[in-house]
């Protein structure tokens, strides 16, 4: 029996998935082929999309970057007259030829990714899914559980660190007629999608986790708050969710046990406030998704006032795995505070983008340059965002720092839910800020003060530092605000909003300092700040950048040097972009 | 509650577990943490981080208001990085408020003369307070209002609609008025300490002038022979008339300021003379009078030129000979335009006005330079002389040239600039010379130590107007140079202030200024402000015709006529914020001293909406608090606002955007109440006064019989609105809390259709006349009706709103003074209610319980009762209850709003309660055992009554499923449960004839009467609808319901009054007695039964009808005498509410000179008998609690009753049973018309609008 998968989570999809798909079902059909044609979630190399394998006889062989007409080849040489197509192969048998994105990587979440179809209950439990829940009901008592996660050492994967094992312990011991399960699956940040790719390659796992903590605080009830931005997660989830249905996995004594457990999907509105655990509860509740002081916390009072234990998509993966393979293979990975793994979207200026789990405890450098494969076009590394909006930048200097918790927020940035963006020498550090900034500033749910007009004033600073405008005393109004934010807001979005400004200030002062004293952007990217030029002697004079610049502020003559007319230049870049000869130039 | 131990600022504490931060902070008066975001009345919310404090342990501040307490935790409320927090927080705040403090032109005067405020007093026609108002600031109205030049309409936000408004010449009316009849200002008890003000200009005068208000001796010392400096002297007659001038200084001199005139500093003394004469301080205030010179040769010998200012003063004081041919005067300011139409006036043939500079720079005010031109005065500009040219020492012409401008710097005005070779000559007879003053100085000779500038004025603190020398203060032209009067007014105000300070204290220092926030400040203020605003020119000045202006001097401008003065005062657009004095913002930022340039960027700006009829939204003015939010959803559960948007743009709205009146909003206006800032505020009735100060009144509301408290701020007498806001009125036991008819419906009290003065109809005529003649004919007319047709063709009828007093009296006089029981109300008598319902069962029908024991209740039933519109404050407290685990039980056929929040709605049929209610006693009577109900009296006549009521006849006849049924069964039977009923006695809409008295049996036979959390309250329409019939105004009691059984009480009370009522108080049917024309005379207190025209029966064959009232109403237009009646704010008084609370309402101000009405009451009674002399409406009070046994102990304030037991307190003669009645399923189909006029405005001028 021969089995084709295409990687057909929204990476895939949007490299162009659903085409190759369409094109060998179609070959399948013309040749009346006895071959499965399956769809699979992201298997991490975002940027080899569209992923296809071919399952043969035992063995198997992974296409990279498969176009509809390398599909129609595939079939015809690899199927029909089975020769592989050696010069797109990227992994036989599951070992890659080059190895080095996975090299450094443990998959634990996301073992099962790109490997099974997330829409087969089956394929799961053929994973060995559904078999922790089993185990738990069968042999551990609450408390158990509790040990083994508390042993374990895992943390909440939302951002904050959380020990998830005490969290479910203050659940457990809260008293309530009735407590909720909550999954947090409101991923927010911008250039984030772990969360996505587990639902939409594994959602079972997620479920599992939910059952395993359900159980083990007393939850008889899940909610599942999931954007309404990830369609076709929610698709994943629902056809989920309806398989455990049919099969008894959800409703009422599963597994045979007293115990019963339903989940629900609420699907929020895409404001990013609603990731914070009080915003998320008030708008399953159905008002506005504003964060309420705590204490009390969600844990003793939390949806409908009941307690309530959150935990995020990427914790809940995790448990199932826990559970079967102990506590100790969990702990054992990672450093002293920070065990397990922990997933990445890495973006940005590196060559390999896409999703990757590290065991904690790997190098920046490592994820870098190894996993990454350094850095695009040549560049120079300058530093990597981490945390997203409530992150920071952590400086190239900094490359040998760990993985870690602790280690992370010690440098201003957070571990965050998993964003990493690699930034190189072109990118400039305050338009950087500005840019989370911006975010942050239009996601605030507008209660407190600071939050909603403090980051406002924070970004008109940057604003008009980057439009060559800053003042003497700007930084420091910077600061002051920055750290009256941090301590005066109700929740973790007003209260680390200001990070990406203080971290690139901390690291990159003399970049803002350029920008207001001199004013000139050492990146050469704030529009403001540069004009651009053609060195006449590397001018060829090939008309390319004048037939592009949509303004015609580029005049001369064949095969004689250029000219930009900086009053008419609306400093678009464009020509840069188009020379061949590196005649445009930044000043 | 657990004690726990914390500790504050290094205090330990014990307090108790579940509080906040706040209040252990509070209740320990510990600190005042500010706060915006927060109301104690609802739940702890934490966003504006005002309150922040510090936690030991804990890197980050915490909000105060929503933080619990925990053992052990170590607070720090007040040190430097917390300061720094809550002042950047108010500082974002306010860089978001985009709103004006007060009106840009109050700021824009020098003086500060609060124009906003005297245009809304002058348009409410208050204009003795007008004046007074800006005599605070401005004691020169008559003669400014002629001469200023006007900042204020310069700012005037009208500019962008249009013209501003004509502020001046709206000052200069209510001058002219006040000139009738001089408003004389007080005057503190003389300190004996003297003052020396040198120069009785309008600086000189107006330091004298306050200084003289505070006590002072204030001396003037004038160099000229008269007072008034520029004003009399620089300032033509044709523009200030010297006349008013002196009146309006004479005004000034006469409260008492000592005038020494041909004394000059310098010459005839020295400051070193003035202290050792004894003079605490000395005010410099001499002017600028020197004329700057033209620099040109021969100008002081050559005959025919003439200084300008000199030529002023000449003039003024008769020296100046007549001129003659052509007068060139040189300069563009005002002086030069005043000798140009000056010498027009005196003899010259033609005028010619050479300016270097253009029009557009010309410093003249333009309404002047437009009225030379029209009258004849010919500008050049851009010329400049250069040459005199005479002919044996007399002016024939000047030698000029032509100038061009330069470009000119930023803010400065363009250099002229000669242009070569354009010399030209004007022949003239005659040039004056008015291109500026100076300032003579040469005084200072003798007193060295006082510093001058380099170009001559005195170096003054800018603040203070302190010279260099302690104690010296100087202030107008002679330190400014050449300026405005408004000014030296500015000047001579600021330095009676600092004098005052420097007298007293020995430190000189400025007056505290206010922090005030300005749109302008925030930004470009955008024309859509104004795009629906109506253009209106303004109104034109009067003037003298042009033919009659030469050769004399009569005043040009004539003044507005008073309906000019109202269309003018109508465009004013009401800038400024009607919340100045209660905006917290603004508080909290005059203690932080805040900047409010800190923080630069975007402001947000909204157009203000005003769609809803009384609540204006101005969302500029939202710091996002969100206090009106949580209010409107937490207590009201209405949720018409809500925020919208997300970050910087978040913002409080009305959902969707819609206007308020499209939401489900109520109108009860308790947003505005709980809002930090203007931004939800009160549309008023009239004008609204922002800076004006205001008297917080607190009293009792008048409409329904919750008794709700109430505080009135009044602006200026019988001028007024509601604003529940302060701390003490949100302790009440209304929380504060108001519906619309509290908030909103008081403004029936500003309607024009009062009565002020007593009217007497003789054959058809009406006459205004005495109150002591409307007395006497009235007591001559009832004497001899009484004469012919005896006592018991008198009656009189008592409106439910009176107080308590005045029910007494009704009631005494009619029974003691016209010897009858003819007592009621007309309320009563025409809404045949059940007012006696419960004597049966209860022995009394009152409330058993009181509204404070609902939060106590397990059950809360509300039967017959539309609380929403009638009674809405009782609904907030029944959900307050619900919130404390009360369920609330609404019994009406149709899904009113109480249906809404009830936690179960029973909607039985209409007319079919008395069913519900008898089912329910006989599945009660079938279970229990009912040991205690037994043993009542009717009892099997009760069990026999209720027997056929099974759960299917019951749910058949009342149309309610069995299963709803049986749910409120299982509800109501628990004998544990505390269950308190609500049964509104006036509302007609659900009832059945016997509903009260199946109440009455339940609660007897649950033995809930006497039980703490358990009763019923029976709600009533009008504020003293209980204490109506507590003092007996009907037939049926006697003051304390005494009955016609009780012949001892009778006799007791006919003692105390000095008659044999035994005789008296007898069953009467006074409806039955008015029909069979058996009563010849009604006298009507308060009520308009002839608002319902089919009344008119009542009235037709009557001889006598007096009525007194506080309006015109229909039936005091049919009367024979007309009384004018009190307002309730206008005089003290108690009112009994709904649950027997007894409150008293204190007088909020006088009302527009009546008597109070228990006067008048016991006026018209001594002159009919009996023993009326009271001293006070306490000695009334005393004589009830002595006559009526309900209010033997009662304390104001308190309940009566207060150990309230149905049987046994009240009717210890009469055996309390079951009420035994015939069930109908016939519905009450009366309508719910009322006769009382503030109800029927209400109901057209207020409910109209908002449903």
């Amino acid at each position: 029996m021969t089995e084709i998968k295409v990687g057909l989570a929204t990476c895939g999809i949007s490299a162009g998935g659903e085409l190759v798909f369409d094109e060998l079902e179609k070959e399948i059909k013309k040749h009346d082929l006895q071959i499965e044609l399956k769809k699979t979630g992201c298997l991490g190399m975002c940027y080899e999309e569209v992923l296809v394998e071919v399952v043969q006889n035992g063995s198997s062989w992974l296409y990279a970057q498969v176009t509809p007409d390398k599909a129609k080849k595939i079939i015809e040489n690899h199927i029909l007259e089975n020769h592989p197509v050696d010069a797109w192969i990227l992994a036989d048998n599951g070992s890659f030829r080059d190895n080095s994105f996975f090299d450094k990587q443990k998959r634990i979440v996301l073992r099962n990714c790109g490997v099974i179809d997330p829409g087969s209950i089956d394929e799961y439990i053929s994973q060995g899914g559904y078999k922790a829940i089993q185990k738990v009901l069968k042999d551990y008592s609450p408390d158990d559980v509790i040990d083994v996660i508390t042993k374990s050492g895992l943390r909440g994967r939302g951002g904050a660190g959380f020990p998830t094992g005490l969290k479910w312990e203050i659940a457990n011991r809260s008293k309530g007629s009735k407590k909720y399960i909550i999954c947090n699956a409101d991923e927010g940040d911008p250039g984030a999608f772990m969360d996505r790719s587990v639902l939409e390659g594994d959602p079972h796992s997620v479920l599992e986790g939910m059952m395993i903590s359900g159980y083990t605080i007393g939850a008889n009830e899940a909610y599942i708050y999931i954007r309404a931005e990830y369609p076709m997660a929610v698709r994943t989830l629902i056809t989920a969710l309806t398989n455990c249905e049919e099969k008894g996995y959800l409703g009422e004594n599963i597994f045979g046990s007293d115990f019963s457990f339903n989940i629900k999907i609420k699907e929020g509105a895409g404001a990013f406030v609603c990731g914070e655990e009080t915003a998320l509860i008030a708008s399953i509740e159905g008002k506005r998704g504003s964060p309420r002081i705590r204490p009390p916390f969600p844990a003793r009072k939390g949806l409908w006032d009941y307690p309530t234990n959150i935990n995020n998509v990427e914790t809940f993966a995790n448990v199932p795995w826990i559970i079967l393979n102990g506590y100790e293979k969990y702990a054992s990975l990672g450093t002293e505070k920070s065990k397990g793994t922990k997933v990445f979207a890495l973006a940005g200026k590196v060559v390999h983008t896409g999703l990757v789990e590290v065991p904690m405890g790997v190098t920046i450098n490592e994820i870098v340059f190894n996993i990454g494969g350094g850095i695009k076009n040549n560049k120079e590394f300058k530093a990597v965002q981490m945390g997203g909006p409530s992150g920071g930048c952590i400086p190239a200097s900094m490359g040998d720092l760990i993985i870690d918790y602790d280690e992370i927020t010690k440098t201003g940035a957070i571990m965050g839910s998993g964003g990493m963006i690699v930034l190189d020498e072109t990118t400039c550090m305050v338009d950087v800020a500005k840019f989370f900034l911006n975010f942050t500033q239009n996601e605030s749910c507008g209660k407190c003060t600071f939050c909603r007009i403090g980051t406002k004033r924070m970004l008109e600073i940057l604003e008009r530092i980057t439009a060559g405008e800053g003042k003497e005393n700007d930084i420091e109004q910077l600061e002051d605000l920055a750290n009256k934010i941090k301590i005066s807001s109700l929740c973790g979005l007003g209260q680390t909003a200001p990070n990406p400004v203080l971290t690139t200030i901390k690291y990159f002062r003399e970049e803002y300092e350029a920008h207001i004293k001199e004013k000139r952007c050492p990146a050469h990217s704030c529009v403001a700040l540069i004009d651009y030029k053609i060195d006449t002697d590397k001018c060829t004079g090939c008309m390319l950048c004048l037939k592009k610049c949509p303004v015609d502020a580029i005049s001369g003559k064949p095969k004689e040097p250029h000219t930009i007319h900086s009053e008419t230049c609306i400093k678009c870049g464009i020509c840069y972009d188009v020379c061949k000869f590196d005649a445009v130039i930044i000043n | 509650m657990k004690k726990i131990r914390i500790t504050i600022n290094g205090r330990t504490v014990i307090t108790a577990e579940g509080k906040t931060i706040l209040e252990a902070v509070n209740e320990n008066k510990i600190d005042t943490i500010p706060t915006l975001c927060h109301d104690e009345r609802i739940e702890p919310y934490g966003s504006c981080f005002l309150c922040v404090v510090e936690i030991e342990g804990l890197n980050k501040l915490v909000p105060a208001c929503s933080t619990p307490v925990k053992e052990g935790l170590v607070i720090v409320t007040n040190n430097e990085k917390i300061q720094s927090v809550r002042k950047t927080a108010l500082e974002l705040l306010l860089s978001n408020h985009y709103a004006d403090c007060i009106a840009p032109c109050i700021d824009n005067c020098p003086a500060g003369v609060d124009v906003h405020e005297y245009i809304a007093l002058a348009y409410a026609g208050k204009f003795t307070e007008a004046i007074r108002l800006i005599k605070e600031t401005n004691p020169f109205p008559l003669s400014l209002g002629r001469i200023c030049v006007r900042n204020c309409e310069i700012a005037c936000r009208r500019n962008s609609v249009d013209e501003p408004v004509a502020i001046n010449a709206v000052k200069r009316w209510l001058a002219d008025e006040d000139n009738n009849h001089l408003w004389t200002p007080d005057i503190k008890k003389p300190n004996h300490k003297k003052i020396a003000i040198i120069g009785g200009g309008p600086s000189g005068l107006t330091c004298a002038y306050y200084l003289t208000l505070e006590g002072y001796s204030a001396t003037i010392f004038e160099k000229f022979p008269e007072l008034g400096g520029m004003l009399k002297y620089g300032i033509p007659e044709y523009r200030l008339p010297k006349k008013i001038l002196d009146t309006e200084i004479k005004w000034m001199t006469d409260l008492g300021i000592d005038v020494k005139t041909g004394m000059e500093l310098g010459k005839d003394f020295s400051i070193d003379d003035l202290k050792n004469k004894g003079y605490k301080s000395v005010f410099l205030a001499v002017g600028a009078h020197k004329a700057t010179s033209l620099m040109l040769d021969k100008e002081d010998e050559v005959e025919g030129i003439i200084k300008g200012i000199d030529f002023l003063r000449e003039k003024q004081n008769n020296k100046m000979p007549k001129l003659k041919g052509i007068v060139i005067v040189v300069g563009g300011g005002n002086t030069a335009v005043d000798c140009a139409r000056t010498s027009l006036r005196w003899g010259a043939d033609k005028v010619i006005i050479v300016y270097r500079r253009s029009i557009k720079e010309m410093p003249a005010h333009p309404d002047e330079v437009e009225a030379a031109e029209k009258e004849g005065v010919e500008i050049q500009f851009l010329t400049n002389p250069v040459s005199i040219i005479e002919k044996g020492g007399r002016l024939t012409g000047v030698e000029c040239i032509k100038m061009r401008l330069e470009k000119a710097d930023p803010g400065k005005r363009p250099r002229p600039v000669p242009i070569p070779d354009s010399e030209f000559i004007i022949n003239c007879d005659f040039l004056i010379a008015a291109i500026g003053q100076q300032v003579n100085t040469s005084f200072i000779g003798k007193d060295k130590d006082c510093k001058l500038e380099k170009w001559g004025t005195i170096v003054v603190d800018q603040d203070t107007l302190q010279t260099s020398i302690p104690g010296v203060f100087a202030g107008g032209d002679v330190v400014t140079g050449p300026l405005t009067a408004i000014t030296s007014i500015a000047h001579g105000k600021i330095a009676a202030y600092c004098i005052d300070e420097y007298v007293r204290t020995g430190i000189v220092k400025k007056k505290n200024e206010k922090f005030l926030s300005f749109k302008h400040k925030l930004g470009e203020i955008s024309q859509y402000e104004f795009d629906h605003i109506k253009k209106v020119g303004k109104e034109k000045m009067p003037e003298l015709p042009l033919s009659k202006r030469k050769n004399n001097f009569e005043e040009v401008e004539l003044g507005f006529s008073e309906n000019q003065l109202m269309l003018e005062t109508k465009r004013c657009m009401e800038c400024g914020c009607s919340e100045f004095y209660d905006c917290t913002l603004r508080k909290l930022a005059d203690n932080f001293n805040i900047d409010i340039s800190q923080y630069s960027g975007e402001t947000r700006k909204y157009k203000i909406d005003d769609r809803h009829p009384f609540i204006v939204l101005d969302s500029n003015k939202c710091i996002n608090c969100g206090r009106c939010v949580r209010t409107c959803s937490e207590i009201l559960k209405v949720s018409a606002i809500g925020f919208l948007y997300r970050g910087f743009r978040t913002i409080v709205k009305p959902a969707m955007e819609k206007a308020l009146l499209q939401t489900n909003c109520i109108s009860c206006g308790n947003c505005i109440d709980t809002c930090p800032t203007g931004a939800m505020a009160e549309k008023f009735p009239f004008k609204p006064l922002g800076q004006y100060k205001k008297e917080n009144y607190e009293s009792i509301c008048n409409f329904c019989s919750i008794g709700c408290r109430i505080n009135y701020k009044v602006i200026r007498d019988n001028y007024f609105f509601v604003s529940n806001s302060t701390t003490s009125i949100r302790n009440s036991h209304n929380n504060g809390y108001l519906c619309v008819k509290g908030r909103f419906g008081h403004r029936y009290l500003l309607d024009g259709n009062r009565i002020i003065k007593p009217v007497i109809r003789k054959n058809g005529i009406r006459k205004d006349t005495g109150i002591e003649e409307a007395i006497d004919y009235t007591a001559e007319k009832v004497n001899r009706i009484i004469k012919q047709y005896g006592p018991g063709s008198i009656a009189v009828f008592g409106s439910p709103k009176l107080s308590n007093e005045e029910l007494y009296l009704l009631q005494k006089f009619t029974r003691v003074g016209l010897k009858s029981n003819n007592i009621s109300s007309f309320t009563n008598l025409f809404r045949d209610s059940e007012l006696n319902c419960l004597d049966e069962s209860l022995g009394i029908t009152v409330s058993t319980t009181t509204m404070d024991d609902l939060s106590g209740a397990d059950i809360i039933l509300a039967v017959n009762a539309n609380l929403t519109d009638d009674n809405m404050i009782m609904e907030l407290k029944i959900k307050a209850a619900q919130k404390k685990g009360a369920a609330f039980i609404y019994v009406n056929s149709s899904e009113l709003n109480p249906a809404r929040f009830s936690d179960l709605w029973v909607d039985s049929k209409k007319g079919t309660n008395t069913v519900l209610l008898n089912g329910i006693l006989k599945e009660i009577i079938e279970n229990d055992g009912l040991s205690f109900g037994s043993k009542i009296k009717n009892f099997p006549e009760l069990k026999k009554m209720v027997s056929a009521y099974n759960a299917e006849i019951v749910s058949t006849l009342t149309g309610l499923p069995r299963e709803r049924y049986n749910q409120l069964v299982d509800m109501v039977k628990n004998p544990a449960s505390n269950i308190i009923f609500i049964y509104n006695i006036d509302s007609r809409r659900e009832k059945s004839f016997n509903d009260l008295k199946a109440i009455g049996n339940f609660l007897l036979l649950t033995n809930r009467i006497n039980k703490k959390h358990n009763g019923i309250i029976i709600l009533r329409d009008y504020s003293n609808s209980t204490g109506l019939l507590d003092m007996g105004v009907t037939p049926e009691y006697l003051p304390g319901y005494v009955t016609f059984h009780e012949i001892q009480r009778i006799r007791s009370i006919g003692k105390e009054w000095g008659v044999n009522m035994e005789e008296i108080f007898k069953p009467v049917n006074i409806a039955e007695r008015i029909i069979r024309n058996q009563i010849k005379a009604i006298l009507i207190f308060g009520e308009d039964p002839l608002a319902i025209p089919d009344n008119i029966k009542y009235f037709d064959d009557l001889d006598f009808l007096m009525v007194q009232d506080m309006f015109n109403t229909e039936t005091a237009k049919k009367a024979d005498v007309v009384l004018p009646a009190s307002a309730y704010i206008g005089q003290d008084g108690t009112y009994t509410s709904c649950d027997r609370r007894v409150q008293e309402a204190t007088r909020v101000f006088n009302d527009k000179g009546t008597l109070e009405n228990w006067r008048i009451i016991t006026n018209l009674a001594k002159k009919i008998g009996g023993n009326f002399n009271y001293d006070s409406n306490l000695d009334i009070f005393n004589e009830i609690r002595k006559i009526n046994r309900c209010y033997t102990d009662v304390e104001p304030n308190d309940f009566w009753g207060s150990d309230f037991s149905g049987q046994s307190t009240v009717s210890q003669n009469r055996e309390a049973g079951f009420a035994i009645y015939d069930t109908d399923i016939v519905t009450y189909n009366a309508g719910n018309e009322t006769i009382l006029y503030s109800e029927n405005y209400y109901r057209s001028k207020i409910k109209k609008k908002i449903t």
